[in-house]
């Protein structure tokens, strides 16, 4: 038995499967696998893999920090579901943590954190010490930045924004699920909203183009 | 508190309690309920949990598949939260976690594979992955009690197949729709004719005060043998009448949208009514034990009516569930779930969800049958 609480921390909003478990501040096992597709699957395996790993049962986890995104929707969303279902059956706190807290974990000060949003767009946010979040979505050599000049930048569109920074490149502390549960064991003991993905972009609908007919007295 | 000893779940054929949770979001209800058999005793719905999101996609005219995702993803847990608390029982005692995995619009159902997951690891139960037409199939053994094999004709706003039911995974599809759903037909021509909603009552209150005879709409597919639909020409010569009037009038009266909407109404009955004829007499020397109906078509009180008249002169009995179990819920779920659980079949947690899925892998495909295989 681990002699500290367990964090798992986990992530598919993105081309992976994705988690880690740490005792402390110590990550005892993690797994990064590469996959378009598949992630549904695979997250209960990995993740029981994991906790067999680091000789843990699922009844040891004292919280589960998921990523939320922004990212890919059916990824956030798969991630975010199965830490609901964890929460309710293990009676323990779920937190999401954004893609751009998981960057700024561990590094000194605020940074320009940006995830790629595909069709040469980029998610933004002016992120650390835990800040409320304002992400915008933008080219990232136009789009107008959310930070002042000079913020260190980290991510996806790390060197285009830190050139009209003129400011430094960061690299990430922590693989990303590491960051996660990092993020999560923090806030740990602190009340906490129920995970929900962080979309950024609103869901691709059109109200209906016809108008309906006109109804004559 | 069930003894222990009759919690292990070895397949056998041990008369004991099931108690399964059951999990459902293939489109737009989101929905948790908890369903309890005694073996061979009648089951029991200790709880159903139906979160509806109509409002959500009115602005839309359908249901718009991101939207319908997203709601899920959120309330899937609440639901099952809201279903332990009115049944009034823990994790602890639950013998299995059912959900729908397939098919149906492939977010939601990701959302509750996903959810049930999460749930069944840490209550270390196992995992029931159900086909949600095999829900709707064996709901009128959860209302009924009936014996197999019986035909069901499954009219919603995602399907329509008449299947002979001879077992809880058994399925064998004398037809179905060639393109729309009946239900995907009522809504669209709502939606042609100005009226709200889900398209079904709101049409057939319109209906009830119009003039079937007015408009001479087809009866698709009633010149070809068989049991399978169709309905989009319907729906296209629906809206060719409409646009005549609105060309030669500016708009629409009440009275011609009531003589369209029952014109609509006459001919899905008189093909629905016809093909179960025929789906009736295909059953041949295997008689069925009765006419079953699912799927929230079968809430048209005149086809129901229609349908009823058509067992009685057949001498079967026509069996209906309330509406709130012929529509999408929770309960046909942990119910198909415990009927695949007591027969020993579970799932592991690659469990995958399936947008497509078949309940009769043998039957020729009839609808989206592209190289990625039968939707339904």
């Amino acid at each position: 038995m681990p002699p500290e609480p367990l964090v798992l921390g986990f992530d598919t909003s993105a081309a992976h499967c994705a988690a880690a478990l740490l005792c402390g501040d110590d990550p005892v096992a993690r797994r990064h696998e590469e996959m378009g597709r598949g992630q549904a699957e695979r997250l209960f395996p990995l993740l029981e893999e994991l906790l067999s790993e680091a000789g843990a049962g699922w009844r040891d986890l004292a919280g589960i920090g998921v990523g939320i995104g922004p990212g890919n929707f059916t990824g956030v969303r798969i991630s975010v579901a199965a830490a609901r279902g964890l929460a309710l059956s293990l009676g323990i706190p779920a937190i999401g943590v954004a893609g751009f807290d998981a960057l700024a974990e561990g590094q000194p000060g605020p940074v320009l954190a940006s995830l790629d949003a595909r069709r040469g767009l980029a998610y933004l946010a002016l992120a650390g010490d835990d800040r409320p979040l304002d992400p915008v979505l933008g080219a990232p050599d136009t789009v107008a930045l959310p930070a002042p000049a000079g913020t260190p930048c980290i991510g996806h569109a790390a060197e285009t924004l830190a050139a009209r920074l003129g400011s430094a490149v960061r690299a990430p502390a922590d693989p990303c699920a590491v960051a996660i549960a990092r993020v999560a064991a923090r806030r740990l003991g602190r009340r906490q909203p129920r995970p929900a993905p962080l979309y950024v972009r609103p869901a691709d609908a059109a109200p209906p183009a016809e108008a309906p007919p006109v109804i004559l007295p | 508190m069930l003894p222990a000893s009759d919690r292990i779940h070895n397949g056998a054929r041990m008369a004991r309690t099931l108690t399964l949770l059951g999990l459902e979001s293939s489109c737009d209800e989101t929905a948790a309920a908890v369903v309890r058999q005694a073996e061979g005793a009648a089951p029991e719905i200790l709880a159903s949990v139906v979160e509806g999101q109509a409002q959500l996609h009115a602005a839309f005219g359908g249901v718009v598949p991101e939207i319908a995702a997203r709601a899920h993803a959120e309330k899937l847990d609440l639901c099952v939260e809201a279903a332990l608390a009115e049944a009034a029982l823990d994790l602890s005692d639950l013998d299995a976690i059912a959900v729908t995995a397939g098919p149906g619009l492939i977010g939601g159902v990701l959302a509750g594979v996903m959810c049930a997951k999460g749930i069944a690891a840490g209550a270390g139960l196992p995992l029931v992955g159900v086909n949600h037409l095999a829900g709707h199939a064996l709901t009128p053994r959860l209302t009924d009690g009936l014996a197999f094999p019986y035909l069901m004709l499954l009219v919603s706003g995602g399907h329509a197949q008449f299947l002979m039911v001879r077992g809880a995974e058994r399925f064998a599809r004398l037809g179905g729709t060639i393109d729309d759903a009946p239900g995907e037909a009522f809504d669209k021509t709502a939606k042609l004719l100005g009226l709200p909603q889900p398209g079904g009552p709101a049409v057939e209150a319109a209906a009830a005060g119009g003039d079937a005879t007015r408009f001479a709409f087809p009866r698709p597919l009633l010149d070809r043998p068989g049991c399978d639909l169709s309905f989009s020409g319907l729906k296209t010569a629906l809206m060719r009448a409409r646009d005549a009037l609105v060309t030669s009038q500016g708009g629409l009266h009440e009275q011609d949208r009531r003589d369209l909407c029952a014109g609509f109404q006459a001919a899905v009955t008189d093909v629905l009514t016809e093909k179960t004829r025929r789906a009736l007499a295909a059953t041949g020397d295997d008689r069925p034990t009765a006419l079953a109906v699912a799927g929230g078509v079968a809430a048209n009180a005149g086809i129901r009516a229609r349908l009823e008249q058509l067992a009685a002169d057949h001498g079967v009995p026509f069996v209906a569930p309330p509406l709130g179990l012929c529509t999408d819920n929770a309960a046909m779920i942990a119910w198909a779930g415990l009927e695949r659980f007591r027969a020993g079949h579970s799932d592991g947690f690659d469990l995958t969800a399936r947008p497509r899925w078949p309940l009769d892998a043998a039957a020729p495909a009839l609808v989206g049958s592209g190289r990625k295989g039968a939707k339904a």
